[in-house]
């Protein structure tokens, strides 16, 4: 009996394990998106502080191609709406994840004692 | 992040939490913190360099036409060459995305930067020195719970009973007022984290003061209600309530005190309400009733529990300084204060059996309170407290019960009195012997709440020549006053009744004639 508790711990502690591991990986992306937001404010404000007089180059790979700084603005706008949007959706996803493993804490926790009177038990058997 | 948060909560369920290693745990954390920030500040301060060093190199590049330069070559080799275009230059603006500038727009670009870098610099800082702060007080905390230089200042709560209240239960009205007590209460068993509850109580106190200006506006309404009822119903009773005093002040200084003895925690009350009941008080009166203070006394043993000396303390009530209305005078006289009694009888009869009691206990001190017992003078047999210096003297002579009657009577007198007065300026000074409040006319204006009509002391004058103008400008402003007033049916061209010297010089010569 306390074996098999045992094993349904492991296995329980297992699921937990991953699932933590999940929601840091969904922090740090988030981390990471909410870095690109700030960098693509500044791109904003500077393009607007900019004139038209000078040129705007983009990097696609080793190259410099040259942009017309109208659709920079865009594109640094769409850019911007777009990650404003991955942001939401992982803290959606985050705020599940971290139900989940809220949950599968609890289970964790109530298994941990079950085995534990099951292991006292045997103990006071023997 | 998670894991471990998991993992310790387990953790910490089954082992028996230990105050100091919760301690060192919130001061590991704080220093944690600390450090990051210092990581971070020495991160942006090499920016910072960084661009510093970059502007200089913008202003003074364009210079010159073209620099002679060595080329990197690879990673191994340099090659001479030439630097061109010395004022164009490429921006970074992020993502990927650059911009041709001349070397100026460059530089403006460039304080910009240093404008933002600056500003998370002062952040940091900022964050570094609170924390560096929590440091200290997680410091403190340590030293309290184990060195025992400070002091815990316990009090038994007793049931409901001695909790004095003046009125009805407070009731809470503000939903947050209820928790933070009960945070603050806890106190008792959370020594250690005194400290963390301080800041709880900091700003409980605040949270407390404007209940207590709330409290005092409802207090001062229910004290005029029960002023009515008492005067109704205990017309000739001498040993009249507490809630015969009139002034604001004195209401204001009752509901202070009321204050701090009705909430439920009696020692978070005064660490929290002391302060501010002093305040409130101080800015009420400055010569106030002093004794009013000291509802709450100390009765200091200090017992050794564990490693931390206390001090334990209980309130002890004070004899209460009471106005008696006998006729005109009021007087002061000693009346034990016992709150929660429902009917009049019951004071009175405190009030008896304590009255002789207190007269044997005169010349014991055990307590502070006992010293105002002492100062007193005896009149009729019987202790009087003495009144402070600092009160002004036609106080004791007001006409106490009087007042929510002839209190709208008095306001226009008042008026017209003040208005007379500012033309009469000379007779004051004459007849203003004994009168502290009446050295200036300036001080007539700012009283004009607590005038009587008739100060009971009769200044016997002649009266002089100067005065007998000025009487024929003032009687027909104050008439009507004087019909209210006196009983006694005087005439209609009868003497003014303004401040009380005027009226008894007046009305001493026209006795005299």
């Amino acid at each position: 009996m306390a074996e098999a508790l045992q094993k349904k711990l492991q296995s329980e502690l297992e699921k937990y394990k991953q699932m933590q591991k999940d929601v840091s990986k969904s922090m740090s992306v988030r981390q990471k998106l909410e870095a690109q937001l700030t960098e693509n404010n500044i791109v904003k404000e500077e393009l607007d502080l900019m004139e038209s007089s000078n040129t705007v180059y983009k990097l696609i790979g080793p190259v410099l191609v040259k942009q017309d700084l109208e659709e920079a603005k865009a594109t640094v706008a769409k850019r911007l709406e777009y990650i404003n949007g991955e942001i939401q959706r992982y803290e959606a996803l985050l705020k599940e994840m971290e139900k989940k493993s809220d949950q599968h804490r609890e289970v964790l926790s109530s298994l941990q004692q079950e085995y534990q009177k099951a292991t006292g038990r045997a103990v006071a058997k023997v | 992040m998670h894991t471990t948060r998991g993992t310790t909560m387990a953790d910490k369920s089954k082992r028996n939490i230990d105050p100091q290693v919760r301690v060192d745990r919130l001061r590991e954390e704080h220093e944690q913190v600390v450090k990051g920030c210092d990581e971070q500040i020495l991160h942006w301060k090499k920016v910072s360099g960084d661009y510093e060093a970059l502007d200089d190199r913008l202003r003074t590049l364009p210079d010159h036409l073209s620099y002679d330069v060595m080329v990197p070559f690879g990673p191994l080799a340099f090659m001479p060459g030439k630097l061109v275009h010395t004022n164009e230059v490429t921006v970074l603006l992020g993502d990927n995305w650059f911009a041709k500038c001349s070397a100026k727009q460059a530089q403006k670009i460039v304080d910009h930067r240093v404008k933002y870098v600056k500003g998370e610099l002062d952040d940091l800082l900022k964050t570094r020195k609170n924390f560096e702060a929590r440091v200290g007080f997680t410091e403190d905390l340590e030293e309290l719970s184990n060195k025992g230089s400070y002091v815990d200042i316990r009090e038994e709560v007793r049931s409901k009973e001695t909790v004095v209240t003046k009125g009805k239960q407070r009731v809470a009205h503000k939903l947050n007022s209820k928790p933070k007590l009960d945070t603050v209460l806890d106190l008792e068993e959370v020594e250690e984290e005194g400290k963390g509850v301080e800041a709880d109580e900091e700003y409980c106190k605040i949270l407390s003061e404007k209940e207590l200006w709330a409290r005092l506006d409802q207090l001062e309404k229910l004290e005029e209600l029960q002023d009515e009822e008492d005067r109704l119903s205990d017309t000739g009773d001498t040993n009249g309530d507490d809630t015969t005093s009139s002034s604001s002040s004195e209401e204001e200084k009752e509901a202070d005190c009321s204050q701090p003895e009705k909430e439920p925690g009696p020692k978070t009350s005064w660490a929290t309400s002391g302060p501010a009941n002093g305040q409130l008080v101080s800015q009420a009166a400055p010569g106030g009733d002093t004794t009013k203070d000291e509802d709450e006394q100390e009765e200091e043993e200090e017992e050794e529990e564990d490693c931390l000396p206390t001090i334990y303390f209980s309130h002890t009530v004070e004899p209460k300084k009471v106005r008696i209305c006998t006729g005109k005078n009021t007087t002061l006289k000693f009346s034990e204060r016992k709150e929660h009694s429902l009917t009049h009888s019951k004071r009175k009869k405190k009030i008896n059996g304590t009255n002789g009691h207190s007269h044997h206990e005169l010349h014991k001190i055990t307590s502070p309170v006992d010293i105002y017992r002492l100062f007193v003078d005896v009149k009729n047999g019987e202790p009087v407290p003495r009144k402070s210096i600092l009160k002004s003297r036609s106080r004791e002579n007001s006409v106490c019960s009087d007042t929510s009657e002839s209190s709208a009577a008095d306001f226009d007198e008042r008026r017209l009195v003040c208005r007379s007065v500012s033309h009469d300026d000379a007779p004051h000074s004459d007849t203003s012997d004994g009168h502290t409040e009446d050295d200036s006319p300036t001080a007539l204006p700012r009283t004009p709440s607590r005038f009587e009509a008739f100060s009971g002391t009769v200044v016997e004058k002649d009266p002089t020549p100067t005065a007998v103008p000025h009487l024929t400008i003032a009687p027909p402003a104050l008439p009507t006053i004087l019909e209210r007033k006196q009983e006694e049916g005087t005439t209609d061209a009868a003497p003014p009744v303004e401040p009380p010297k005027r009226v008894s010089k007046f009305k001493a010569g026209r006795q005299n004639r």
